[in-house]
């Protein structure tokens, strides 16, 4: 009996083995022989984290007839993704790094499709007390409470070099502190997560902590979240995403023609349309702005939102 | 509590109703994790056999570095390939970062050490009586080593089964070369029963991670039920 | 046919065999008995080229086994080996068996037969599908030897075959070593520290002590006139007296032993330090009351020291100026009324005696 399991195991596993040897081979993609484009996209994560990407990623494989396969790592580690050459595809929001990638010559056809604003979430309570302050002073605020002893105030940083991050820095900077000197490592108050949006929204809620977020992932997990927006308004809560694509001169295999269409279909009136829609069933509001009609007031160029890339 | 008893209750049903997409990525996971064990098992046992039954200067530091590299991070791997196969690597031209390809490359990596350290160690298990019996039986050197590898087969069935238990269950490699991607083509997608466990609980979908977990430990006990059975013998 | 000419061995810094010298008849089955340690082992395994001598020659039908590396195989596959520790491959008893057959590219059919034939002979018939790791220890080394026997081997070596398997396992496999030999004419060296199963088995003994052969001769020679006082405690002889050679003739001598005559024969001349062999079978006790003097050999009075059961017999120790042991029935110590401290007269024929040459130290 025991004898005739051992060898039912052995034949199964021999099977596996065998099954594996085979499909094994022909499931291994070979990017260049696949009748479909494939298009390598690196995404910050709050355009996948709220699913928005989800949304309209089925409607451009459909109409180029191409594969888009999508890596959500936020803004600075989809830089280095793209200053690498291992995507096709960038799509970020930090302006001053998207500014020194292209400068650098590894981004080209930057255009802007979407917008929404940063917000500072933290617990009902508000410790603190920073509801309706301007983001300079309440991030002051948080940092003098926060060092203050026994004190119950905590601040969640994504401490991932992402775009989220970046304003974070920001934002410390333009109030006057200096991030590396004054804030971080100043204390047990101020904890980097080092993840994506979506988690450290997560542990902000579990430590009910302060946090900065984008509005479109923080309404995207607010039904699971006890964290409410204390500041919601300032002109540095801006948030820009923009597509561009890797420079082909930097990397002649990128798919440039894909990406190319990707980023047109990006500022395409029927994606813009997408965009401004897009959670407004679910959520009540928007989850981002479409940027086509706003330049003005988000201080972009025209052709930025508008010029299709030829 | 509450998360957890609805989870798991939501867990259940997703497995039962064979969610398309629990069913996909516990799918992918074991084509990818046993492509690996494969491609490792063709490089092990005949790796193995060579240090085990060879007689070099070394092979005594060798096996050593073997054992040592039981232990290889599979982040460190998983770095180590990411930055070989990157586009700006060594292997750039080839475009497999963020493909199954990828994967497998990392994991047959990860667990060859393992697999060859545990076939060594399988060959060395075979009593010595046996070996003198074979050579006393007349067997040219091929013959012989052709039975200490049948001698021994149960033991390297369960190195087999080791290695791909560790290459299934690890998420650092994985998820640095694999980038977790979600395409519309089975084929295309990287996404596995870690790396979708660890970006589930991220982003708050705590059933779609208690049932991939389930999923992800019945395999795992279902291979060392295999393992304590083979060596029970 | 299997010569052995001065072979050594050491492993390392220890030396094993120290110049081990004898020669195996075609046909013949050879006991090689000993202390545990002896070297037995080694010696099986240097005829079997499983190791190589440190120094020289084990020759086969006149050729050097270990001279030409290019030959071994060849020569190895002439002869067969049991080991002492039952061991079988994972796999069932029938392809165990045919192991050796298979290496030498047997067709399956005459595997089948042979194996059948095997399997038969040793008492297994039936158990041929049976997965060989379920066996008991006796039967594994019926396999083994049935692996060993189905080859046909011209030298069947076998190292300790029954060292730790139970009475009937191991009279089994006696009885075979007994049949293969005699129906199949091969030549057999085995080893055993059991003295009487190289008594029981074999035409000729060698006595491996301290690395050497300390006597060979047939198992009556080995048994009844060990070479040295050595081979006597070996061979189970329980008195063993020192003495020096103060008068001779005819063959006949007296031996002093510390102040004790001892009357021996013995080719031995006066002043010769011997040692003299006695078994206890050979000696008789009776009370010192009824010693009849008629007797031409040893009669020593004494004082019984001890009386020590063993078995259905008696072992009884009797102080002659020096200690004499004799194995007498229970009812034979009743009816002489033999007790410790009683008074007793020790007798024993000269021819009982057996002097061999003392120890050089």
């Amino acid at each position: 009996m025991q004898r005739r399991t051992l060898f039912a195991v052995a034949a199964v596993m021999v099977a596996l083995l065998l099954i594996c040897g085979c499909t094994g081979t022909t499931s291994d993609p070979t990017p260049i022989a696949t009748e479909k484009q494939q298009l390598r996209i690196a995404t910050t994560t709050s355009l996948y984290d709220t699913k928005l990407l989800a949304q309209i990623t089925p409607i451009f494989e459909e109409q180029y007839n191409a594969e888009v396969l999508i890596v959500s790592a936020g803004t600075g580690k989809a830089l280095e993704y793209g200053q690498r050459g291992d995507v096709d595809v960038l799509m970020v929001h930090d302006r001053a790094r998207e500014d020194t990638f292209i400068g650098d010559g590894y981004g080209v056809n930057r255009r802007v499709f979407a917008y929404n604003y940063f917000v500072i979430v933290g617990p009902e309570s508000d410790p603190a007390g920073i509801k309706g302050m301007q983001p300079e002073a309440a991030f002051v605020t948080i940092r003098e409470k926060g060092m203050a002893s026994e004190s119950d105030v905590i601040f969640v940083s994504r401490g991932d070099n992402s775009g989220t991050h970046s304003k974070e820095k920001a934002i410390w900077k333009a109030a006057g502190l200096n991030y590396s000197a004054d804030v971080q490592g100043s204390g047990d108050w101020y904890q980097e997560a080092g993840k994506g949006m979506g988690a450290t929204l997560a542990m902000a809620n579990e430590k009910q902590a302060y946090t900065l977020s984008d509005i479109g992932t923080y309404l995207a997990y607010k039904g699971d979240l006890d964290l409410v927006t204390l500041v919601d308004e300032g002109d540095i809560l801006l948030n820009i995403y923009s597509a561009m694509q890797i420079n082909p001169e930097k990397y002649p295999d990128v798919n440039s023609t894909v990406a190319k269409d990707w980023v047109n279909f990006m500022i395409s009136d029927d994606v813009q349309k997408e965009i401004a829609s897009f959670g407004v069933d679910q959520y009540g509001q928007p989850l981002f702005y479409a940027a086509q009609n706003d330049w003005e007031k988000i201080g972009v160029t025209q052709a930025e939102v508008k010029d299709p890339v030829l | 509590m509450y998360e957890i008893i609805e989870g798991f209750v939501e867990a259940i049903r997703l497995i039962v109703t064979l969610d398309p997409d629990v069913i996909a990525i516990s799918a992918r996971s074991v084509i990818i994790s046993l492509t690996a064990t494969v491609l490792a098992t063709l490089l092990a046992i005949p790796l193995g056999a060579t240090i085990y039954f060879g007689t070099f200067r070394g092979r005594k530091g060798l096996i050593n570095l073997i054992q040592t590299l039981y232990a290889l991070p599979t982040v460190v791997v998983g770095l180590l390939i990411f930055l070989l196969i990157s586009r700006v690597g060594p292997f750039g031209f080839l475009r497999l970062l963020f493909t199954p390809t990828a994967m497998v490359i990392a994991q047959t990596v990860l667990i060859l050490p393992i697999m060859t350290g545990l076939t060594i160690s399988a060959l060395s298990g075979v009593d010595p009586v046996l070996r003198d019996t074979l050579r006393s039986l007349g067997a040219t050197r091929l013959q012989f080593l052709v039975n200490i590898m049948k001698e021994a087969r149960f033991a390297i069935l369960a190195a087999v089964a080791i290695g791909f238990g560790r290459a299934i269950s690890e998420v650092g490699a994985a998820i640095l070369v694999g980038g977790n991607i979600m395409a519309s083509s089975f084929a295309s997608s990287t996404r596995v029963l870690t790396t979708a466990i660890s970006l589930e609980t991220s982003m708050g979908n705590i059933p779609e991670s208690i049932a991939l977990g389930i999923v992800l430990l019945m395999i795992a006990l279902g291979v060392n039920l295999a393992i304590t059975t083979v060596q029970h013998r | 046919m299997i010569e052995l000419e001065d072979v050594s061995k050491r492993f390392d810094d220890k030396a094993v065999l120290a110049g081990v010298t004898g020669r195996i008849e075609r046909g013949e089955i050879f006991a090689v008995i000993g202390p545990s340690g002896a070297g037995k082992s080694t010696l099986l395994r240097l005829v079997d080229l499983l190791d190589t001598p440190t120094e020289g020659a084990i020759r086969i039908d006149g050729t050097d086994v270990h001279a030409d590396k290019g030959q071994s195989l060849s020569i190895r596959r002439m002869m067969g080996m049991v080991f002492q520790k039952p061991a079988v491959f994972n796999s069932t008893v029938a392809e165990n068996i045919a192991v050796g057959l298979r290496f030498r590219g047997a067709d399956e059919r005459a595997i089948r037969e042979k194996v059948e034939d095997a399997l038969e002979i040793v008492g297994l018939a039936g158990y041929g599908e049976r997965r060989a790791r379920t066996l008991s220890g006796g039967e594994m080394q019926r396999v083994a030897l049935a692996r060993a026997m189905v080859i046909e081997p011209e030298i069947l070596l076998m190292d300790e075959p029954t060292a730790n398997l139970d009475p009937v396992s191991v009279e089994k496999i006696e009885e075979l070593v007994f049949c293969i030999n005699r129906d199949l004419g091969t030549t057999i060296l085995f080893s055993t520290h059991d003295m009487y199963q190289g008594q029981r088995l074999a035409h000729r003994i060698g006595v491996l002590m301290n690395g050497v052969f300390a006597q060979v001769g047939t198992p009556r020679e080995v048994f009844t006139l060990p070479a040295s006082r050595d081979v006597a405690r070996f061979v189970g002889i329980e008195n063993v007296i020192e003495g020096v050679v103060v008068a001779g003739e005819d063959g006949t001598v007296t031996v002093d032993a510390g102040g004790v005559r001892v009357r021996a024969k013995s080719p031995f001349p006066r002043g010769e330090r011997v040692s003299l062999c006695i078994r206890s079978e050979d000696i008789r006790i009776a009370p010192a009351i009824r010693a009849r003097r008629v007797f031409d050999g040893n009669i020593l009075p004494g004082t019984v020291t001890s009386v020590v059961p063993r078995g259905p017999f008696s072992r009884v120790t009797v102080d002659c100026g020096l200690p004499l042991s004799s194995v007498l029935s229970w009812k034979a110590v009743e009816d002489l009324d033999i007790r410790e401290g009683g008074r007793v007269e020790v007798s024993f024929a000269a021819e009982s005696v057996h002097a061999v040459r003392a120890a050089q130290d």
